[in-house]
C-alpha cells in the first residue's frame, strides 16, 4: 500500500464528483428528501392530527404495551398524548432507516459511476499502465466517495436534527432528538455501512461492462442486501449502545477483510483485459 | 550495448484467437524502435504485455532485468506509455492531469510540470479543463504525461495522431532530442510511416501477430530492395526506352525515371548522364519506408 497514491487517488476523485450531474443530484436531493421533506412533513401532519386516523397509532400503541419494561417504555407512556408518542416514536425509532437511505444511495452512485467511469472516459488504461498497486487504487477510490458521503450523511443530520427538535420543541419543552443510539449509528455503524456498500460496488464495476450494467448489478444485488440490512435499522435504535458498538467493530473487521479480497480477486490483468480494449 | 528488452517465443490469445504467435525480438537500450504493421497485428497487445498489465500465454520477457509477469512494478516505474486514447481526466485541468499523474509516478515536482507545459506549448492553457483542449493539444499533454517521470523506456502508440505539421515536427524533435540526452529506449507505433523514418534505428514489422521482418532500414532495404527506381531531374532527353542499357521513362521535360538491378550501376549511369548533360537532383525514390513495408507485407499478405 502506498499511501502518496492513495491520496492521489481520493483527492482527483472527489475534484470528479462536482462535475457528475447525476452524483451531484444525488448529493443535494437525497439529504433534501430524507433529511428535511420526510421528517417536516410527518410531524407537521402529526401534529395537526392528520395521522391520527391512520393505522398507526394502533400500530404505536401496540407497540407500546410489547415493549419491555425499561427506560424507553417509561418514557413513551410518560407522554400526555398519542401525538408526542407518535412523534417521538417516529423522530427517535423509526425515521433510521430512511435516513440511511443517504449514504447508502449516495455511495451506490458515486463509487459505482468511479471505476466504471474511469473504464468509459478510458482513463482506467492510463491507471493500470502506472506504477500504483490495485489496493490503493482501490482504497483511494472507496475514500474518495466515503468522505464526501458521510460529510453529506452529517450535513443532512444536522439539518434533520434542527427541523426535528425546531418542530417539536414547544411540543415537548425540550429537544427530543436525537438520542445516542442515533449518534453511534450515525458515526460508528453507518460509516461501516457505507464501506462495505462502496466495496461491494468497486466489486461490481471491476466486472461490468457498462454504466449501465454497473447500476442495474448495484439496483438488484447491492439495494436488496442492503436495503434488508437497514430495515433492521428500527431494530437497532432499540439496542443497548455496547451491542451497536459491537456491530460496527464487526463491520469494521468485514470492510478490511473485504478490502484484502476486493485487491486480491482483482488483479490488474483480469482487470484490464476485462475492461480495457 | 546494453539490451532494454528482450522478448522470446511471446503468444497471447483472447477469447481462442491468437493475436502474438511466437514473438521474438531484441531491443538496444537507447535505441527507437518502430512497431509498424496493420491494424489488429498486434503492436499494443506487446505494448500491454511489456508493462505486465495483460499475461502472456507463454514466452519469456525481459525488460531492464525485470520481468513483467512476476515485476510489473518495477517496469512501470521505469516507463512512460502514450496510448492511442490519450488517458487524461477531461474534468481536470491540464496542470492537474500532470500533478495526478506524477505523484503515481512518485515524481512530483512542480517545476518539472511547467518546464513540461511550456515545452509542448500548453503553458497558457494549463488551467483549461482538458476536456476543452483541442486532439492535438491532449496528445501533447499526454507526451507531457508519459515523459514526466523521465522514464527509461517510453511506449508510444500513434504519438502523432491528431498533431498538425509544426506539432508533429515539435514531437519528432523532442523524442529524439530525449532519446540522445538520456539515453531513453523508445518503441513507436505508428501508422504514419514517413514520420518514423527520420528518428527509428530499427523496424519491426508485425503481420497477424506475427513479425515478419525485422532490423534497420538499411538491413531491410538490401534484402527487398530488389529494383531500384532512381528519379533524375537532368538535361539529359533520352530517344527510345533505354539509356545505357537501363529501362528508362520521360518524366517530363527535366526529369528521367530510370530502372535499376541495384544501388550499386547509379553512380556508373550518372557518370554516363554527366557526360552529355547536367544532373541537378538524383533521388531514389522507392527505398522510403512505405515502399519497404509494403515490399515486406507484399509476400505475407
Amino acid at each position: 500500500m502506498n499511501w502518496r497514491h492513495v491520496n492521489a487517488v481520493a483527492k482527483k476523485d472527489m475534484k470528479g464528483i462536482t462535475s457528475n450531474i447525476q452524483v451531484m443530484i444525488g448529493l443535494i436531493l437525497l439529504p433534501l428528501i430524507f433529511g428535511v421533506i420526510v421528517p417536516a412533513v410527518f410531524i407537521i401532519l402529526a401534529k395537526t392530527g392528520n395521522v391520527a386516523n391512520m393505522n398507526i397509532v394502533e400500530l404505536i400503541e401496540k407497540l407500546i404495551t410489547q415493549f419491555p419494561a425499561g427506560e424507553i417504555k417509561d418514557k413513551l407512556v410518560s407522554f400526555p398524548t398519542t401525538q408526542h408518542q407518535i412523534i417521538y416514536m417516529f423522530a427517535n425509532y423509526m425515521l433510521g432507516p430512511f435516513f440511511l437511505l443517504i449514504p447508502v444511495m449516495n455511495a451506490l452512485m458515486i463509487s459505482l459511476n468511479s471505476l466504471v467511469g474511469e473504464k468509459e472516459r478510458r482513463t482506467l488504461e492510463s491507471l493500470l499502465f502506472s506504477p500504483i498497486d490495485l489496493k490503493s487504487l482501490f482504497l483511494g477510490k472507496l475514500i474518495a466517495t466515503f468522505i464526501p458521503t458521510i460529510a453529506v450523511t452529517i450535513a443532512s443530520f444536522l439539518l434533520c436534527t434542527i427541523i426535528v427538535d425546531g418542530l417539536t420543541y414547544s411540543m415537548f419543552d425540550g429537544l427530543i432528538f436525537p438520542n445516542w443510539n442515533w449518534i453511534i449509528i450515525l458515526l460508528w455503524v453507518t460509516p461501516m455501512l457505507t464501506a462495505l456498500v462502496i466495496q461491494f460496488s468497486i466489486m461490481i464495476s471491476a466486472r461490468s461492462k457498462g454504466f449501465q450494467e454497473a447500476q442495474q448489478l448495484g439496483g438488484v444485488i447491492v439495494l436488496p442486501i442492503i436495503a434488508l440490512a437497514i430495515s433492521q435499522i428500527t431494530g437497532l435504535l432499540f439496542l443497548s449502545t455496547q451491542l451497536l458498538l459491537g456491530i460496527g467493530l464487526v463491520l469494521l473487521m468485514i470492510n478490511i477483510l473485504m478490502l484484502k479480497w476486493v485487491a486480491k480477486f482483482n488483479q490488474r490483468h483480469y482487470l484490464f483485459e476485462r475492461q480495457v480494449h | 550495448m546494453r539490451t532494454s528488452i528482450q522478448v522470446e517465443q511471446l503468444c497471447k490469445s483472447y477469447g481462442g484467437y491468437q493475436v502474438l504467435n511466437n514473438v521474438s525480438f531484441t531491443v538496444e537500450q537507447g535505441s527507437i524502435v518502430g512497431l509498424l504493421g496493420p491494424n489488429g497485428a498486434g503492436k499494443t497487445t506487446i505494448v500491454r504485455l511489456l508493462n505486465g498489465v495483460i499475461l502472456p500465454d507463454s514466452g519469456k520477457m525481459v525488460l531492464h532485468g525485470h520481468n513483467p509477469v512476476i515485476d510489473g512494478d518495477a517496469i512501470r516505474r521505469i516507463s512512460g506509455v502514450v496510448t492511442e486514447g490519450a488517458g487524461l481526466y477531461h474534468e481536470l485541468s491540464g496542470v492537474e492531469n500532470l500533478r495526478f499523474f506524477s505523484k503515481l509516478y512518485d515524481c512530483y515536482d512542480e517545476k518539472r510540470i511547467q518546464e513540461l507545459l511550456q515545452q509542448f506549448g500548453l503553458e497558457e492553457a494549463q488551467k483549461k479543463p482538458v476536456g476543452k483542449y483541442s486532439t492535438g493539444m491532449k496528445k501533447r499533454l499526454a507526451l507531457a504525461k508519459a515523459i514526466l517521470s523521465r522514464p527509461e523506456i517510453l511506449f508510444l502508440d500513434e504519438p502523432t495522431n491528431g498533431l498538425d505539421p509544426d506539432g508533429v515536427k515539435q514531437v519528432l524533435t523532442d523524442l529524439k532530442a530525449m532519446n540522445e540526452l538520456q539515453g531513453t529506449t523508445i518503441i513507436l507505433c505508428s501508422h504514419v510511416l514517413h514520420q518514423l523514418e527520420s528518428i527509428c534505428d530499427k523496424y519491426l514489422f508485425l503481420q497477424d501477430g506475427c513479425i515478419i521482418e525485422q532490423g534497420s532500414k538499411e538491413e531491410i532495404e538490401n534484402k527487398y530492395l530488389k529494383q531500384v527506381k532512381l528519379r533524375v531531374k537532368t538535361g539529359l532527353s533520352v530517344n527510345g526506352d533505354h539509356f545505357a542499357g537501363y529501362a528508362v521513362q520521360q518524366l517530363d521535360r527535366q526529369q528521367l525515371l530510370f530502372d535499376l538491378p541495384s544501388k550499386d550501376v547509379i553512380s556508373p549511369l550518372l557518370e554516363q548522364i554527366l557526360q552529355q548533360s547536367w544532373i541537378h537532383e538524383a533521388e531514389i525514390i522507392n527505398n522510403d519506408l512505405e515502399s519497404l513495408y509494403f515490399q515486406v507485407r507484399g509476400g505475407n499478405v
